[in-house]
């Protein structure tokens, strides 16, 4: 990769380079903020199978994947959309043995991702101690965590939790440049140390910029172009999620999912071919979800508020 | 008490346990809800900080996730999940960590993973999330929910955020930083607090038309008496308008108690 690499190319031409059968996915955002969904659709769409996914707050990015069918193992903190439910495909997934679980906190995980963006093997925190994520795990884990003694206080003991480095890291952000600069409006959840820690991040942004804006306004760049590997620009990229300062979340397509994950079978199916499936690209299933009009009503929505 | 649902004072009482000036990390739903309530009537210097990274936002009505932009508006700044999981709450800076609905034992501790076997789960709930580290390292932690016998067993199914684990000195024996915090549930019945010296929950108040009784007939453990057992103080004018007006005005969470 050498400095001015332009590295902008469709969400599918992204998928098909970086996205890989029993790859190690890690996911941006957060519950119904700065979904990668433009990514997530692609990866459906190709059918790459076998994926682990590794994350904070796993939502509606990681219930459509099990959904489809395609995740084998998730270790994260949380699978859920809180006022909206719980993520139901996870839930049945998990239930019914076809998906390994490994859980941790969500400082757990952010200290695995510590660990991985800094070059170290692991990271000691002094959460989850006592609790029964130390004493149950997933069959295919070989080692979940160590307790030391602190070395500079030997009457405390402290836990060590292995380094995550994702084989990819999808991340929805506002803007980018050609070269990979990303701006993140908003909170930034765990998306940086995510994206330094991965060893590719595709980034799906909702607008690109010239590099001049990047540069004229550097104390902003959330992520520098070293750690990304390709640039989509997808507007409404994030739907139904919601980009800050952008739009605001699609209340009513979340529930409308959340229905179908819910009652799985046959509206799960019609779903995902509806939506996903039979759709070109993700202009396409913005057009079905409700258009220019509802997208207009999301960021008026937004603007209220910033 | 006029008018007042005996859900909307769960929230009301909730809210009397923060001080003003405090740094309170609050998940959404009825523990957001008695957050805003907080700052709006007796603490409006709180600081409130929410888990996706937003520290002291003017709060909108009405959020539904960590990650809705009600959440963000003017905070002093938009940050991360390691600034406040790791530099605010592991750091020993919150005083007030307050989570939501989940089955709660005697010691205090929450099982929001699963109900069954961990691999092949009869129910599976979330997860963790951000509830381990708020247990592990509030100074003060707060917990409000249904009053029901399922949600309060003898024992968590699975431990996923440690109260007093199994007695009052097994959090310093795990190594937990915080260890003896101050453990209070509050419920449409009444309050609990968890006695420092045995590490069980304790009956401390009781809502209006309450009774030892009722909370015992509602409970999966048999909690201890407080020396003094309280009643719940009625709601102020203030607080109840406050609540309808300013922090829930569509009744999204007021009814979920």
């Amino acid at each position: 990769m050498t400095r001015n690499d332009n590295k902008v190319m469709t969400a599918r031409e992204a998928v098909e380079k970086f996205v890989f059968d029993g790859a190690t996915l890690g996911l941006g955002g957060q519950n119904v903020g700065r979904c990668a969904m433009a990514a997530v659709h692609e990866i459906v769409r190709q059918g790459k199978k076998d994926l682990t996914i590794y994350g904070c707050n796993l939502s509606i990015n990681m219930d459509i994947l099990v959904g489809a069918g395609l995740v084998k193992r998730c270790e994260a903190g949380t699978g859920n959309l809180e006022y909206f439910g719980t993520t139901f495909c996870f839930r049945r997934a998990i239930e019914q043995g076809v998906m390994e679980m490994e859980d941790y906190s969500h400082l757990g995980m952010i200290s695995r991702f510590l660990a991985g963006e800094m070059g170290l093997p692991f990271m000691p925190t002094k959460s989850m101690l006592g609790s029964d994520m130390l004493n149950y795990q997933a069959k295919s884990t070989a080692k979940k965590y160590e307790i030391v003694r602190d070395p500079w206080n030997p009457d405390d003991d402290i836990l060590l939790l292995p380094a995550l480095r994702p084989d990819v890291a999808l991340i929805h952000a506002q803007r980018a440049d050609a070269t990979g600069n990303v701006v993140i409006d908003g909170f930034l959840a765990l998306d940086v140390e995510l994206a330094r820690a991965s060893k590719h991040t595709i980034v799906i942004c909702e607008e690109l910029v010239p590099e001049d804006r990047i540069r004229n306004d550097a104390e902003r760049t959330s992520i520098p172009y070293l750690y990304v590997s390709a640039v989509v620009e997808q507007p409404f990229g994030a739907h139904p999620a919601g980009a800050y300062r952008y739009y605001d979340y699609d209340a009513d397509h979340v529930k409308h999912y959340q229905k179908c994950a819910r009652e799985g079978g046959k509206a799960l199916e019609d779903y995902l071919k509806r939506y996903i499936l039979d759709s070109e690209n993700f202009d396409d299933y913005l057009e079905k979800v409700g258009g220019i009009k509802k997208m207009i009503a999301l960021m008026k929505s937004m603007r209220r508020m910033v | 008490m006029v008018n007042c649902s005996i859900e909307e004072l769960t929230v009301i009482e909730a809210s009397r346990y923060i001080n003003d000036g405090e740094t309170v990390f609050a998940g959404t739903g009825l523990p957001l809800m008695a957050t805003m309530l907080a700052q709006k009537t007796h603490a409006p210097h709180l600081c409130f900080v929410a888990e996706t990274g937003p520290i002291a936002p003017v709060v909108l009505p009405t959020p539904l996730s960590v990650s809705d932009p009600r959440l963000q508006f003017k905070a002093v700044r938009l940050g991360s999940l390691r600034e406040v999981l790791g530099c605010m709450l592991q750091h020993g800076m919150m005083d007030v960590g307050f989570v939501g609905g989940a089955e709660i034992d005697e010691f205090g501790n929450i099982n929001t993973t699963v109900i069954g076997d961990y691999e092949r789960p009869k129910v599976r709930f979330p997860g963790s999330g951000g509830g381990n580290d708020i247990l592990s390292h509030a100074k003060r932690i707060l917990l409000i929910t249904r009053h029901e016998k399922q949600r309060f067993p003898k024992r968590c199914n699975y431990i996923t955020s440690p109260g007093y684990i199994n007695g009052p000195d097994e959090r310093a024996r795990v190594g937990l930083t915080s260890k003896k915090p101050q453990i209070i549930v509050v419920t449409r019945l009444g309050v609990m607090e968890i006695n420092p010296a045995t590490g069980r929950f304790q009956i401390r108040k009781l809502m209006p038309g309450s009774s030892v009784e009722a909370i015992l007939e509602a409970t999966g453990f048999r909690p201890d008496l407080a020396e003094k057992i309280e009643e719940v103080e009625a709601p102020t004018d203030f607080e109840l308008t406050t609540l309808r007006e300013k922090v829930d005005p569509q009744g999204l969470y007021s009814k979920k108690v």
